[in-house]
């Protein structure tokens, strides 16, 4: 009920209490229940402890999984990769290799020196992947966060080492535009400074205008283009017709000269041509010298017959020597002999001189 | 004699306001702390007070399971289709995982199953409390030696703390398995790239987040209809009944706890 001086509105109708267990029955009925009603009871507290045990499960399961997925139970070795700058690296990003991730980065910190060091935690399993020279990068795209990535480029090379220090490339797609705008300008300055009125193209377009110009003209055509003017244009064409007739003398002439040379052909290398006289006068040259040979085969003989003579004539010069030296000492001998028979001879001549006969 | 605005009156009202606002939080966590000693204190789980539980238990969570998880199947799977089918669109595939367990594990799912609770099992439960307190049941039992907040209220709360739980986690753990479904198909090929995706989106801080939202909601979800139950609400000028008004702090609190974790978990 309210009152006028009530200033609160009227509450909604209160419904009546449920009955509580227990309450209202006597003392000595309280907790004694029914045998069929304590079964269904019995049933239900077992229902809740199963969907207990469930919940457990659930969440059990569940924390486990996330740590699994989170490599907790996993070996894993520390990577260190040195970067000069931090931006788009964050705690849990993935460092992929051909697109797998292989690693995760666990921390970033700044380092004495003012560069970034990015702890990265590999699998075990995965750390094959990973080789004295590989190459680490980290790229940031237009859209999307930034990659970190690994490159080996050779996988025989020895594995990398647990706890190694790397220096991590950077490749900035954003930072590239400001560069790559400002070469675009310069080339579209460069388009306009080409493209307009006064440039040196604009000249040589008009100057390629006049030209066409003066081609398609009735006042010589390509000639008169080519060479300036009509009159020499006309000169052209005189020259032309000058040696078109000159072409033509030139073909007479090369007919005459084609009988010419079919005559000198008969003559040369016909029958009785020169030729064939050439031929057999070469044959009996053959011939000839095959005698020749034959002469000088037998003057060969001859010579060395005349060697033969000479070598003994050599023998029988030397021979000679011997005799004579023989005779010398003969006739020492013999002077010696006379000296000796004047000395000892008393009548013998005053001359000791021996006349030989 | 003036009837016009008087700002010594509008700022002892307001004063007034703020104070009995402060009052009643402080109740509600008074109960709360009162409630958290009994749950911690083995004297609670006797063989009677034990079964009270486990039947307050079954009531909150068994009843609503069947339907609110086939339901929830068809929210995901409708939910994970546009969010696959738009990120296939747009070309960013490797984001469509990433999106469907953020969107439905992390934010939607406690949420749903927060408020499925509160109005299936601990509204109505906070509701009956009430009556039961005004129509003098709880004086009774307490002059009976009985303590009310331990008979009466604990099973409740409880209850209402494991039905979120329950229904959070089996609908995340279901939710996850139609993602994987709705983006690899049925093929074990993609296990480990899941795995992976998964790992990486439940880092630790996400991770405690997310746990502590769904503690916090389920705190609420339980805790603030019984506490709402246990004390009297100044009736505002309004027609708003207790249990709306009890309904609307719920959501309140609720926002407030979402919030919290959205800054957490995106800056």
């Amino acid at each position: 009920m309210t009152t006028p001086q009530d200033p609160t509105p009227p509450a909604l109708p209160e419904p009546q209490a449920p009955p509580l267990p227990g309450d209202g029955e006597p003392a000595d009925a309280r907790g004694e229940l029914p045998p069929a009603s304590r079964r269904s009871q019995r049933a239900l507290e077992f229902r809740a402890a199963l969907l207990l045990i469930l919940m457990a499960l659930l969440i059990g399961a569940s924390v486990l999984y996330l740590m699994w997925v989170r490599g907790a139970f996993e070996a894993t070795q520390k990577l260190y990769l040195a970067a000069d700058d931090s931006e788009g690296v964050v705690v849990g990003m993935d460092m992929t290799f051909s697109g797998f991730p292989i690693g995760r980065v666990s921390r970033i910190e700044l380092v004495e020196a003012g560069t970034v060091r990015i702890h990265v935690d590999v699998p075990v399993r995965s750390a094959h992947w990973l080789r004295t020279s590989s190459v680490f990068t980290l790229e940031k795209g237009l859209v999307g966060a930034s990659r970190l990535r690994a490159f080996t480029g050779v996988l025989d090379d020895p594995p990398l080492p647990p706890e190694s220090e790397r220096i991590v490339l950077r490749g900035d797609v954003s930072a590239e535009i400001p560069k790559m705008v400002a070469d675009a300008r310069d080339v579209l300055q460069n388009l306009n400074r080409l493209t307009e009125a006064e440039s040196a193209l604009a000249g040589t377009l008009t100057e390629i205008r006049t030209f066409t110009g003066r081609l398609n003209s009735a006042k010589g055509g390509l000639m008169a283009a080519v060479t300036g003017n009509e009159a020499d244009s006309k000169r052209v064409a005189e020259l032309l017709d000058r040696t078109n007739q000159l072409v033509k003398n030139l073909d007479t002439v090369a007919v005459r000269v084609d009988g010419v040379v079919k005559k000198a052909d008969t003559q040369v290398l016909g029958k009785d041509g020169l030729v064939t006289d050439a031929q057999a006068a070469v044959r009996q040259l053959n011939t000839l010298l095959q005698d020749v040979r034959q002469t000088v085969v037998k003057i060969d003989g001859v010579l060395k017959e005349v060697q033969g003579v000479a070598s003994n004539a050599n023998q029988a010069t030397t021979n000679l020597g011997d005799l004579r030296a023989d005779v010398e000492s003969s006739l020492l001998k013999i002077d010696a002999l006379i000296t000796e028979l004047n000395r000892k001879w008393p009548f013998a001549p005053k001359e000791k001189e021996v006349k030989l006969p | 004699m003036t009837t016009g605005f008087s700002l010594y009156g509008w700022l002892i009202g307001l004063g007034q306001g703020v104070l009995r606002w402060l009052f009643g939080w402080w109740t509600v966590v008074f109960i709360g702390a009162q409630l958290a000693v009994l749950a911690l204190s083995p004297s609670s789980y006797g063989a009677e007070a034990r079964g009270a539980v486990l039947r307050q238990i079954y009531r909150a969570a068994g009843p609503g399971l069947p339907g609110f998880t086939t339901l929830m199947a068809l929210f995901n799977v409708v939910l994970i289709r546009i969010l696959v089918v738009t990120a296939f669109a747009y070309g960013l595939t490797q984001y469509a995982l990433d999106a469907v367990v953020r969107v439905l594990v992390l934010e939607l799912i406690p949420l749903i199953a927060a408020l499925y609770v509160a109005v299936e099992y601990t509204i109505p439960g906070g509701s009956e409390l009430y009556k039961l307190r005004r129509s003098g049941a709880l004086q009774a039992l307490r002059e009976r030696g009985v303590e009310p907040l331990s008979h009466e209220v604990l099973p409740r709360v409880l209850a209402g703390l494991f039905a979120v739980l329950l229904l959070a986690a089996l609908s995340c753990f279901l939710s996850l398995v139609l993602a994987y479904i709705a983006v690899h198909g049925f093929t074990l090929a993609g296990v480990p790239s899941y795995n992976h995706a998964v790992g990486n989106i439940f880092n630790p801080v996400v991770s405690l987040i997310f746990s502590m939202k769904t503690l916090l909601f389920a705190i609420a979800v339980a805790l603030l209809p019984v506490a709402n139950a246990l004390r009297d609400i100044p009736r505002r000028a309004s027609r708003t009944s207790v249990e709306l008004q009890g309904l609307v702090q719920m959501f309140v609190l609720m926002l407030v706890i979402e919030i919290a974790s959205l800054i957490g978990n995106y800056y």
